[in-house]
């Protein structure tokens, strides 16, 4: 993680903080006039483990590659989307009914997989970008943005430009007294954790970790140690997909609503709580990813829909200004991040 | 030879690094290459260890030509470089550093190897769990030691080892060298301190420009008069 020593495992500080976090919700829960408010604090931070897994995503490239991944809103975008089409188009499958949605939310999942390793191979591997000049951040960079508009123009030509609702709902209430939690939105919180802390572990405890970890303080040094730098930044990519896919299907499941534009709101919260966090740091992207939550159904409970995005670019303006570095973040210039 | 290498010519757009150098390594042996700033040594070590392209010439390792492979080839054929400037993994822990050494090895061995090291140098077995960053000067130059060996190579290149270090630590260095070598281990010196290098070494070649304009037996250097006016200060 960062060159600052905590003596705590952030598993440890996270556990903590959520035990604290459901200890706040329910004081609230029973103040009088409070489970409204409690209520929102729960919707916030189902909201948030989205934003999470789609800034962790972020992190990712921009931690081990130094580069700012433009096709990730449109991976999100495309699991919902070719989830939805797939649902259309004659799944079930064989399925009982009612079973179906899984094989199509997969089957999203693992376009977004795919459509990220595409991304690799015309960003990274046939590009020729010469180390330590201009072309090294601007190209990929450029290329991302095309990959964005090729993405989302295929989508509007073969399934169309309207919103689309997702022929499932998924609706299964869970009443903890006057607190209503969505069982689907909870386990899609979980979920999304879940697969963060998997990759939290992953870069930490493996042999493949270290070896990301590496490439983003030196792919130089990395090289010399005998780490085949072009094939573990594929990896990256796999892993970005991975976790643009999951979110996707958890604002599916969530939501039931998709567009082709769905990616823009998501991706751009998702970097909101990306830097609010601290660039760079995974858990500062979880931490910022659920805040970006929070302020936002705050911000649409106290103030409504359209002062909402006010508050959750003020809260991000304003901390860049008092704490560029995040709120959780140390982090450094240049390489050797994560 | 352990090492070959014929007609090596490095270039950098119009800089033209190296110049058509030849030399060689025994089995066992140490081997200093010297010669001022920019006379070529880092070009030619890197070149060897793969990290950057020769424009011509042949390498073979122990009778294979490894001239087409990549670097990370060339570190599990047992050649391994130990960077001018160390560069130490400083987001990594020291036993980090180690394991990224072992990074070719799919061995059950290397955590023995490791604590070996541990065993080697009780100031990295100290701070094992702490980031490489809070290594002093010679102790990362330890660790980036350390680290090759776990690649368990078969010739270690060394690039300006010394450099930065105190006199104290520099003469620890060249202790480290030559047990390192009495244990049967080849090494390819770039040294900039002449004296220590030349009596460490069995063989030297001196670069000018990018050529060897001199080679022969480290004593014989270490005697030479144009050398030691040159590099030795004139004593």
């Amino acid at each position: 993680m960062s060159a600052s020593v905590s003596s705590r495992h952030p598993l440890l500080t996270s556990i903590g903080v959520a035990l604290a976090g459901i200890a706040a919700v329910a004081l609230l829960a029973v103040l009088p006039g409070g489970s409204t408010l409690a209520q929102q604090v729960v919707s916030g931070l189902m909201l948030g483990g989205i934003y999470v897994a789609v800034a962790v995503a972020f992190t990712l490239t921009i931690g081990v590659l130094n580069f700012l991944n433009f096709t990730i809103p449109t991976l999100f975008m495309l699991t919902g989307m070719v989830a939805w089409g797939l649902s259309r188009w004659g799944l079930p499958f064989g399925l009982s009914p009612g079973l179906h949605w899984a094989p199509a939310l997969l089957g999203g999942v693992a376009v977004a997989i795919l459509a990220s390793l595409i991304v690799e191979r015309f960003t990274f591997r046939y590009l020729k970008t010469r180390h330590g000049d201009a072309t090294e951040h601007a190209i990929p960079l450029v290329s991302s943005l095309g990959f964005l508009l090729i993405f989302e123009h295929l989508v509007l030509i073969f399934l169309g430009s309207e919103a689309q609702s997702f022929p499932v709902r998924f609706r299964l209430d869970l009443h903890l007294g006057p607190l209503v939690v969505g069982l689907p939105q909870l386990a899609s919180l979980l979920l999304s954790l879940g697969v963060v802390f998997w990759l939290s572990w992953l870069l930490q405890s493996t042999r493949t970790g270290r070896a990301l970890r590496s490439i983003a303080e030196s792919p130089d040094t990395a090289t010399l140690l005998g780490v085949e730098v072009a094939r573990i930044v594929p990896i990256v990519f796999l892993l970005s997909g991975l976790l643009c896919g999951v979110a996707g299907a958890l604002f599916v499941v969530n939501y039931s609503d998709v567009s082709p534009f769905m990616g823009e709101h998501v991706g751009t919260k998702a970097i909101a709580g990306m830097v609010l966090g601290g660039l760079g740091s995974i858990w500062g992207a979880i931490a910022g990813g659920l805040l970006v939550g929070l302020l936002e159904t705050l911000g649409i409970h106290f103030f409504g829909g359209d002062a909402a995005q006010v508050a959750v670019w003020g809260v991000l303006l304003a901390v860049l200004i008092l704490r560029p570095q995040g709120l959780f973040g140390a982090s450094r210039i240049g390489k050797g991040k994560l | 030879m352990l090492l070959d290498v014929a007609d090596l010519e490095v270039r950098y757009g119009r800089t033209h690094a190296v110049r058509g150098v030849s030399l060689s390594v025994a089995p066992g042996e140490v081997v200093t290459v010297l010669g001022a700033n920019g006379a070529g040594k880092s070009s030619l070590l890197k070149a060897l260890a793969g990290a950057v392209r020769p424009a011509a010439g042949r390498i073979w390792l122990a009778g294979q030509d490894i001239t087409a492979l990549a670097a990370p080839d060339r570190v599990r054929q047992g050649l391994v470089l130990v960077p001018e400037g160390r560069q130490i993994l400083v987001s990594l822990s020291v036993r980090e550093n180690l394991l990224m050494g072992a990074y070719c090895r799919r061995d059950a061995e290397v955590g023995r190897d490791i604590d070996a090291i541990y065993d080697r140098f009780p100031n990295l077995a100290a701070r094992r769990d702490m980031p490489a960053s809070v290594l002093s000067g010679g102790e990362q130059q330890m660790l980036a030691i350390s680290r090759a060996l776990l690649a368990r190579p078969k010739l270690m290149m060394l690039d300006e080892p010394s450099l930065g270090l105190s006199p104290l630590l520099v003469s620890r260095l060249f202790g480290l060298i030559g047990e390192l070598n009495r244990e049967g281990l080849a090494i390819l010196l770039v040294e900039q301190n002449t004296r220590m290098a030349l009596r460490a070494a069995s063989r030297g070649y001196v670069m000018e420009l990018g050529r060897v304009v001199l080679d022969g037996p480290a004593e014989k250097l270490a005697n030479n008069d144009a050398l030691a006016a040159a590099y030795l200060g004139g004593h």
